[in-house]
């Protein structure tokens, strides 16, 4: 009877998706369900109860429940978070607005510049200054703040932001009028900087402030009425919510901080392909998430995801954007999804996106309207896609439609149609080649060291063409691909960033500094989780330094290991970010090196699912075949295809390109002269040819 | 041998050419990439006074990396220089690595910009370039931060490089890199710098060399070909569009002078006329041709098609014409220290002509002036010698429809960021005591400039110094249609002791202790009469403090019951 009901639920824009696991505790095996229902904006928890009941789950027998939302990045860009009040340092009320003065679309002299989040009427300003080394130069006045205070409530101010200059290095000032702003008006919703981020510059510090209370209530009355509601539906296990940096948390944690939710979606996904490649023994993987309208990767190395504070939301060529500076997965994310657009530009040009079909009118191959052609129809038309089978064989594929969109792309190109769906896939490809080189290259890695974890509805169609592109050895595709995501929240564990600002010489005397500032932070996450009634033995802790060479300004993250901070471990400290420095960028300096920041990462497992693998019934793939087809691989021209029911695989089974696979959510496309075979847990392996072998 | 012949066919695949083409790109993006996050002054790694490039085998500019639009021209003209210079056969080898800072050897702009610059080898032979250009803090010269109001010769600018090796087969040669550091007052900073620019030309090498290999070096020079083809293609469509005929215009300048532009626009040819201008100066407000060059590229691709790539075939149709020995064309050994403000004259002039016969395509004008603000000193708290060069923001014009944008970065710059007042405190020794948006008059309009900045830096100890040159300090942003020109760019000097100074120009003035700098920059010019302003948009001037109730009625004829923007 000792059965666990794993439960996750991944609200999309279009979609909540729901993933059960049921395992048996004594043998580990597990029977596995997805389900997927239309998302309920903007009551999005009504999906999240539909989708629960669609699938049979009753809350009162589930233990572990992850949630990930997109309720904080709608609210972001759909602009209906709320009217908020701007509390800063003297002098400083227009750094909102001044920004950082760039224009990324320099040729363009009509650039608009993005609106601030608040007015300059509810920015004010409060006497009182502290130097970058968190020392009072005068004291803080908090003499107009009850003034302040009547003039919001007359606007109408749903949220108070607080942020004030050098908060980071000493947060005093920040408290104290956050203590007298609760005071004075106990009703409102009130966040101070110093509670979302301890790291310098006030422009991104301020933005985030700013936007992390314009959700604030928004996020705290939907996980109010999530939490309620499973209550109500007799709910008694643990409710975690995803977070941009890879981990969950609980409720009460991420009301308070709700801006950490930002990219959750995004982030499971990364974190899954971390734990799968743990799980298969790839430590280091390139992860992939096609889904309708973009691409997103990341790079993990070493089983470790790379965690950043300097993302930004409405950042694009033409726009500076909104900076937010809380811990975010590192990924690249591109407006190429199946749904994007297939264009020909003025003067001649093919290009992909990033304008998408979306849902609606969608690809022309839905029949619902669509004119132009996607990616995804340029897929059908190539035969990659089962036109039989389109979306699991839920929809009937216009191929008409599909036809005549295709063909007026080829007729501004004055080429066929099939060179014109072979020049999308291509072109196509090369966009997602480009940002998997951000991810990779760019930074100093080799994608040859890595393997393709590719996942999302679209993510299997390209990722044998990248692989080959990028000289990727091996692409894995993860059972139940399309709900991978969801996995990947699964697989999370409660997790805490801290990043603080502290600019140090890196040298034998300043060890005791370092191994305090350290100290300090670990003890505050420490001291958080225990009051939280979690106890110390459970946490585990990760350091990073972020060092520079002196007169630097962008810094480079070093993991610490190997225990405290001493003066006779700083040369190996030093040695190892030269080391990763040059990596990055080819050179060494003899420059003296500075910290300028720490980053510590708080983990707590929470009992998370255990896989099991299964073992192989020795049946030969070709049970699994549903047929032969013609499969137009662009550059490896027209194939006679093995077609394999995704349903049908087993593990042990294997079987030899060209083939495809179909999936009721996505389909697998294997290149001439590659491999794939299935393993324990139902992933699909792909080795992948190398160029000779192609020929 | 086989192989290789075939590779050299040229393809007739589209797709493949512009697989490279995007290639090619994200290149020119990783060396920007590389040279953003390495380099060691705060110019080069916030504000992004800094470009990459990458140019065919003759040095025609194909592709650039984000930065300031006003150096996307720049680095071809460094390229054709070496061309010529190492013309001979195996004077350039794999490996190697050029530099030149000098406007009279390629170099465009001061010495105080490095250019850096390799070839791309594929099948024995260059098939193109890379190169990147960054404005290092200090080069020698008589004065710190290179840069001073003083100079009357270009010898007295700091070091010159007209056009050497400084890496041969990759081996870097150690005498040319000593000189280059010796020569500077903050040698570990240049170093730093030099070698982010070496790093960040040879990852874009290395790049290219992949495709090359990968397609064949006759398609990866039929791609960069057919690509500049592509942007004269779109130019001469867009072009066509423009009114045609000749349009000039005459401007005072703050000093007194008159500069002269005649703009002819034909049915292929943009022609820039810049002859009947003033001599060269005697202080270092000169330019060079190239350098009014790239100011003509720059209006001329904003006026075309601002969106697509940019590079040597986008500018094929236009035609400058200079006169050596003027101030947009100087002769050698005059200075040009300051030639961006002269460049930014040349573009705002060519701006203004223009946009009384095209306000659809061209707004009022901006606060238009760079603003370098020079401060150095010691830093106090570690003892280190700190050097501040910042341009500074301003206001924007407005247009039919569109308040001008407050707080923006003049034309010339582009994906620059200003320094946050936290990491200036940290880095430098002085405090930001404010930095708000500029509530003076000016720029009112049916649709307003938009605010520049006031900013006060307080210095934090003595034996400091200041060098600043704005330029729209007398003659503010103009205005169009009725609307009000915008307000001045200068800065007020606040001394602990002593009488406020108010000036656009000084060189290396002493300050102390608690002195106060305060930078103070234009409001953008407005658009169309006052009178017809949204009463609406007044009210929400008038509520966010932007304008008084009282100045509402007066210049836009609204009442408002009080300040806090409640209509009667």
């Amino acid at each position: 009877m000792a059965r666990t009901i794993r439960v996750a639920t991944d609200v999309g824009g279009t979609f909540t998706d729901l993933l059960v696991f049921e395992t048996d505790e004594a043998t580990g095996e597990a029977s596995v369900r997805t389900a997927k229902t239309d998302t309920t904006s903007p009551r999005y928890e009504e999906g999240v109860f539909d989708v629960m009941a669609k699938a049979g789950v009753a809350a009162d027998a589930v233990g572990f429940l992850a949630h990930g939302t997109t309720v904080v990045i709608n609210a972001l860009t759909e602009r209906t978070g709320v009217s908020v009040g701007l509390v800063t340092t003297e002098g400083f009320r227009d750094t909102l607005e001044i920004a950082r003065g760039n224009r990324p679309d320099f040729f363009n002299l009509h650039y608009e510049k993005p609106e601030p989040f608040v007015p300059r009427r509810l920015r004010r300003e409060l006497p009182g200054r502290m130097d970058y080394h968190g020392n009072e130069l005068r004291p803080l006045d908090l003499a107009p703040l009850p003034g302040i205070v009547a003039d919001f409530r007359a606007e109408g101010v749903e949220a108070v932001a607080i942020c004030f200059l050098h908060a980071y290095a000493n947060p005093a000032h920040e408290q104290a009028a956050l203590a007298t702003l609760e005071r004075l008006w106990p009703e409102v919703s009130a966040i101070s900087s110093h509670q979302i981020t301890r790291e310098w510059r006030e422009y991104e510090r301020t933005s985030t402030t700013v936007l992390s209370a314009y959700v604030q209530p928004v996020a705290e009355r939907y996980l109010q009425r999530l939490d309620a509601g499973l209550a109500a539906r007799d709910f008694a296990g643990g409710l975690y919510i995803m977070q941009s940096n890879c981990g969950v948390d609980s409720v009460d944690t991420v009301s308070r901080v709700p801006i950490t939710m930002v990219e959750s979606g995004p982030a499971s996904g990364v974190w899954g392909a971390a734990e799968l490649g743990r799980l298969i023994g790839e430590p280091n993987v390139l992860a992939l998430d096609i889904g309708g309208t973009t691409a997103k990767c990341s790079l993990i190395e070493d089983a470790r995801v790379r965690i950043k504070t300097d993302y930004w939301i409405g950042r694009t060529r033409a726009s500076a954007g909104y900076p937010i500076m809380v811990p975010v997965v590192d990924l690249v994310e591109i407006g190429n999804g199946g749904g994007s657009i297939a264009w020909v530009d003025d003067y001649g040009k093919l290009r992909v996106g990033p304008r998408s079909a979306g849902a609606v009118p969608g690809p022309a191959a839905y029949g619902r309207g669509g004119t132009e052609a996607t990616t995804t129809d340029a897929n059908l038309w190539l035969g990659r896609i089962n036109r039989d089978y389109f979306c699991g064989g839920e929809v009937e594929a216009d191929m008409d439609a599909v036809e005549k969109a295709i063909e007026a792309v080829g007729a501004r190109l004055g080429v066929d149609a099939d060179e014109a769906a072979r020049g999308i896939v291509r072109i196509a490809n090369n966009n997602m080649v480009n940002a998997l080189k951000l991810v990779s290259v760019n930074r100093g890695f080799d994608p040859r060291d890595f393997t393709l974890i590719a996942f999302g509805g679209g993510g299997a169609m390209h990722a044998a063409a990248l692989a080959q592109e990028l000289g990727v050895a091996k692409v894995v595709v993860p059972a139940d691909a399309s709900v991978f995501s969801a996995w990947g929240m699964m697989m999370s564990d409660l997790r805490r960033d801290d990043v603080l600002t502290l600019l140090v010489d890196l040298n034998a005397e300043n060890a005791d500094a370092i191994e305090a500032a350290f100290g300090e932070t670990e003890e505050r996450a420490r001291a958080r989780f225990a009051a939280e009634g979690i106890e110390a033995s459970a946490v585990t802790l990760a350091r990073f330094g972020r060092f520079r060479y002196q007169n630097q300004e962008h810094t480079t993250e070093v993991p610490l290991e190997g225990g405290p901070v001493t003066a006779d471990r700083i040369a190996a400290i030093e040695a190892a970010f030269h080391e990763t420095y040059e990596r990055e960028y080819t050179y060494r300096l003899a420059a003296p090196v500075e910290m300028v920041g720490l980053h510590v990462v708080a983990r707590v497992e929470i009992g998370k699912l255990a896989m099991t693998r299964r073992t192989a019934t020795g049946r030969p793939a070709g049970e699994a075949q549903k047929g032969v087809r013609t499969v137009d691989y662009a550059l490896e021209g027209l194939r006679e295809a093995a077609i394999y029911d995704g349903a049908g695989l087993e593990p042990g089974m294997a079987f030899a390109g060209p083939a495809i696979v179909e999936d009721s959510g996505t389909t697998v496309v294997v290149h001439p002269g590659s491999r794939a075979e299935v393993d324990g847990f139902g992933n699909i392996h792909i080795h992948i040819a190398n160029r000779a072998e192609r020929q | 041998m086989t192989a290789k012949t075939a590779k050299t066919t040229m393809t007739n695949d589209p797709i493949t050419l512009e697989i490279i083409q995007n290639s090619l790109q994200s290149a020119a993006d990783e060396m920007f990439a590389a040279m953003k996050k390495t380099a060691m002054s705060s110019i080069i790694y916030e504000v992004l006074d800094m470009g990459t490039g990458i140019t065919d085998a003759k040095g025609e500019i194909a592709c650039s990396g984000a930065g300031i639009p006003a150096f996307v021209g720049v680095l071809d003209k460094a390229v054709t220089v070496i061309v010529e210079k190492f013309a001979a056969p195996g004077a350039v080898e794999p490996g190697d690595v050029f530099v030149t800072n000098d406007p009279y050897y390629g170099g465009v702009t001061h010495l105080n910009d490095i250019v850096v610059v390799m070839p791309v080898f594929a099948e024995g032979r260059i098939i193109a370039w890379t190169a990147n250009i960054a404005h290092n803090s200090d080069v020698g010269g008589m004065a710190p931060g290179s840069l001073t109001g003083e100079a009357t010769e270009i010898f007295q600018e700091g070091l010159r490089l007209p056009a050497v090796k400084m890496i041969a087969r990759g081996e870097p040669i150690q005498p040319v890199l000593e000189i280059i550091t010796v020569n500077s007052r903050m040698p570990d900073v240049l170093e730093g710098d030099v070698w982010a620019a070496i790093a960040s030309v040879r990852i874009g090498t290395a790049r290219l060399e992949e495709i090359a290999e990968k397609y064949g070096a006759a398609t990866f020079e039929q791609a960069m070909a057919a690509f500049m083809d592509y942007g004269e293609r779109v130019s001469r469509t867009e072009l066509a569009k423009l009114p045609r005929g000749t349009f000039a215009l005459t401007e005072e300048q703050d000093d007194g002078q008159l500069f002269n532009v005649s703009i002819t626009i034909g049915e292929d040819e943009f022609v820039v006329d810049l002859r009947d201008n003033p001599d060269q100066a005697s202080g270092p407000v000169n330019t060079s041709r190239d350098g009014v060059m790239v100011a003509a590229q720059m209006i001329f691709k904003s006026l075309t098609d601002p969106y697509s790539p940019c590079n040597a075939g986008s500018f094929r149709p236009i035609r400058l014409l200079t006169r050596e020995g003027s101030v947009f064309h100087a002769k050698e050994p005059a200075p040009v220290g300051f030639y961006y403000e002269i460049d930014l004259r040349a573009y705002d002039v060519m701006w203004r002509c223009l946009a009384q016969h095209m306000p659809e395509r061209l707004a009022a004008g901006h606060f238009a002036s760079v603003c370098g603000t020079f401060i150095g000193g010691i830093h106090p708290d570690t003892g280190r010698q700190y050097t501040i060069i910042e341009p500074q923001l301003g206001g924007w014009g407005g247009r039919e429809g569109i308040d001008g944008n407050n707080a923006m970065f003049c034309g010339f710059h582009g994906e620059t960021f200003n320094c946050p007042a936290e990491i200036n405190e940290a880095r430098n020794g002085l405090y930001v005591d404010q930095m708000a948006l500029n509530l003076e008059p000016g720029g009112e309009g049916a649709f307003t400039g938009g605010r520049g900045i006031v900013m006060d830096y307080r210095v934090r100890a003595d034996d400091g110094y200041l060098t600043v040159g704005y330029t729209r300090s007398k003659h503010p942003a103009w205005a169009l249609d009725g609307g009000n020109e915008g307000s001045p760019n200068y800065v007020e000097f606040i001394p602990r002791e002593g009488e406020r100074q108010r000036f656009a120009f000084v060189s290396g003035l002493k300050t102390r202790k608690d002195d106060v700098i305060r930078v103070v920059t234009g409001n953008g010019g407005g658009f169309g009469d006052p009178g017809r302003r949204e009463p609406e948009r007044v009210r929400r001037d008038v509520s966010n403090g932007l304008i008084s109730a009282e100045r509402a009625r007066e210049v836009y004829g609204v009442t408002i019951d009080s300040d806090d923007g409640r209509t009667a």
